[in-house]
């Protein structure tokens, strides 16, 4: 199969069974997208598809064959974050950290389909996205801060 | 004994099928209900004891009716079952129906005259809904909904065949 992630494109013999999230931790050695449950109730796993956000650990390899996949790893570059990563930081929204990465995926993937959501439409997208530390009010706040960031 | 063959007679094959309630039994079942909801876009999830609760995650399918608005269907679900425990389902195009389509909660003489309606059926011919359910992948996707979740009740090309005998007959209402 073929598949670019984060910009490189990898052609690859795996079982097309294999959840996409395996195949970029264990086979692409890519490990910011984390595993939580494996059955699309957590979020940890989020990535683009295509530019849609999907949980990786649902998606297999037969599906994302010859997809654009980007993981919290080719959002943004240290020197170029991106706007909803720079908002992460200035409201320091993580605590343990290990759902942040599918939250911001989550995040950014809302704001280009919805630009400008409102409350209510940002707890609606981000619900399915878990954080045992309920850092909720800091993704609201940041999502908030990423869109006057990019109106700016 | 005239009872008897009273009894015999309303359970013969074509009389039966041009009744309603084989197609109903199709409509109303989980498969099918727990997406055909109002305009509310709040998908239904089964219980263990058959009653149903709102979509986990706080899921709202809005005026898209793909939940492109907040989160959308295709985030977690894919183009084919998940095959774990738990997962989820998956189909090609995953969505809700029209919010005129609604059928959750509503009665067989309701959801009858709905599918008569082409305001209310998608602007389709009675023959075209049955087409319709032999031919539309997330509509098959009742009969096959991957580990966990009962089928909806037999076929779809039995369903097909029980709506155009309904039709046949006149499409009368229960």
């Amino acid at each position: 199969m073929r598949i670019t992630v984060d910009g490189t494109p990898h052609e690859l013999d795996i079982e097309a069974d294999m959840p996409l999230l395996w195949l970029l931790r264990d086979e692409l050695g890519i490990h910011g997208p984390k595993y939580g449950c494996g059955i699309a109730q957590c979020g940890a796993c989020t990535v683009h598809l295509d530019g849609l956000a999907v949980r990786s650990c649902q998606i297999t390899a037969g599906e994302a064959d010859g997809a654009e996949i980007t993981t919290i790893e080719g959002l943004g570059t240290p020197e170029a974050l991106h706007p909803v990563q720079q908002a992460w930081i200035e409201e320091q929204v993580a605590q343990c950290g290990y759902c942040q990465s599918g939250q911001i995926m989550q995040a950014a993937s809302l704001l280009v389909l919805n630009p400008n959501p409102t409350d209510d439409e940002i707890d609606a997208a981000m619900s399915g996205n878990l954080c045992r530390c309920a850092s909720y009010p800091r993704i609201r706040a940041a999502i908030r801060r990423a869109i006057q960031a990019e109106g700016a | 004994m005239i009872r008897a063959a009273a009894l015999l007679l309303a359970l013969a094959g074509p009389a039966a099928a041009q009744d309603f309630a084989p197609v109903y039994d199709v409509l109303s079942h989980p498969r099918c209900a727990n997406c055909h909801v109002d305009e509310a876009g709040i998908p239904l999830w089964s219980n263990d004891d058959g009653t149903t609760r709102p979509h986990g995650m706080n899921v709202q399918a809005g005026e898209s009716r793909m939940g492109i608005e907040t989160l959308p269907c295709a985030t977690c679900h894919g183009t084919q079952n998940n095959p774990l425990p738990g997962g989820a389902p998956g189909a090609p195009d995953w969505a809700l129906p029209p919010a005129e389509m609604v059928w959750a909660a509503r009665s067989a003489r309701e959801i009858c005259e709905q599918l008569k309606d082409p305001e209310r059926n998608g602007g389709r011919t009675l023959e075209e809904v049955a087409d319709h359910v032999v031919h539309d992948p997330l509509v098959l996707w009742g009969w096959t909904p991957g580990p966990g979740r009962d089928p909806a009740p037999g076929t779809p090309e039995e369903t097909a065949a029980a709506i155009l005998a309904w039709a046949e007959a006149g499409s009368t209402c229960p």
